[in-house]
């Protein structure tokens, strides 16, 4: 099946994004608005991917986590940072590695 | 300490416990070699994650720069208007494969960049500098498309994970024990009657004998 991408984020993201030939697009003001669209975008069928910054991500919080447990396998949705390459502390990974694995693993440099 | 599971003492309920225990036992090892499966898997995907994670991140800055230079460059407006313009019609081809009975995303893309006629905004109205900057997102793009698959696909290891690690936990540290518990139970209260019938039967044998 063939999917369209969907970016939400800051101006300047959509704008990049647009640029390279994501399909649907929404610059997020207020939280209610993005969160109504988002809704929009896991609803449909057509997008496959959608593209958040982890700034959004951040600011819609709880419900955007909630949103994001109840949706379906598709579409995949990635965290990427803005344009001032802001990215939270706290690792979502590794997180989830240390709840279900248990360890905490860090990696580095084989032959270092 | 395991709460015993309520039964009767009696011979037959011992044998359904065995096979009980058994078929505990044998689950519980299957489901153990598939935590470790996953496991393994899981962290093959982790490995390739931090991989992609760090190219596609600096792509992504790279594309920034580009974008900012355009901004200035070009102006802020008509840059936008470019972005109004452009085709934007990427499609990728997503499909799901299963690893151990999870399903998980696979997701195929064709070439992301393309040529400047193609991006569908205006040649003529446009700066060499915007061309740069929509390449650059191409690029940087494509290798996050390649980066959601991955997480896509631990996520989904990583609820499995946890799915059967608890079932897992359950077997072992609830369920097992409890039927052992009670098949301990069951053994020990044959025994008992055993020694009662025994002691029993002496006491009946000397009546019989001091009546004779």
């Amino acid at each position: 099946m063939s999917f369209k991408i969907a970016v939400v984020g800051d101006q300047d993201t959509v704008t990049g994004f647009a640029l390279a030939g994501a399909t649907y697009a929404h610059i997020s003001t207020t939280k209610e608005e993005t969160l109504v669209k988002l809704g929009e975008f896991f609803a449909s069928d057509e997008i496959g991917l959608v593209l958040i910054t982890h700034r959004v991500a951040e600011e819609l919080g709880h419900d955007f986590r909630r949103m994001l447990q109840t949706k379906r396998l598709l579409p995949l949705v990635l965290r990427i940072p803005d344009k001032t390459g802001y990215a939270p502390e706290v690792d979502e990974l590794r997180e989830i590695i240390k709840r279900t694995v248990g360890v905490e693993i860090t990696i580095r440099e084989e032959g270092g | 300490m395991a709460m015993a599971i309520a039964v009767y003492p009696t011979r037959m309920e011992l044998l359904k416990l065995r096979q009980r225990v058994g078929l505990a036992q044998r689950g519980h090892d299957l489901l153990k070699e598939k935590v470790d499966a996953l496991v393994i898997e899981f962290f093959e995907v982790v490995r390739r994650i931090q991989e992609a994670r760090a190219k596609a991140l600096e792509q992504l800055s790279a594309a920034h720069r580009a974008l900012l230079m355009c901004f200035a460059i070009m102006g802020t407006l008509e840059t936008k208007q470019a972005s109004k313009e452009a085709k934007r019609e990427l499609q990728v081809e997503i499909s799901t494969r299963h690893i151990m009975g999870i399903a998980v995303p696979t997701v195929e893309v064709g070439e992301v960049e393309r040529n400047a006629l193609m991006r569908g905004y205006s040649l003529r109205m446009t700066s060499s500098v915007l061309d740069e900057a929509s390449r650059e997102f191409e690029r940087a793009l494509k290798l996050l498309i390649g980066l959601a698959e991955l997480e896509g696909s631990a996520f989904a290891i990583a609820r499995e994970l946890e799915r059967t690690k608890r079932r897992v936990n359950a077997l072992e540290y609830i369920l097992i024990p409890r039927l052992k518990e009670a098949l301990k139970f069951i053994v020990m209260k044959l025994d008992e009657i055993e020694r009662e019938n025994f002691s029993r039967l002496k006491r009946i044998k000397a009546m019989l004998e001091e009546r004779e």
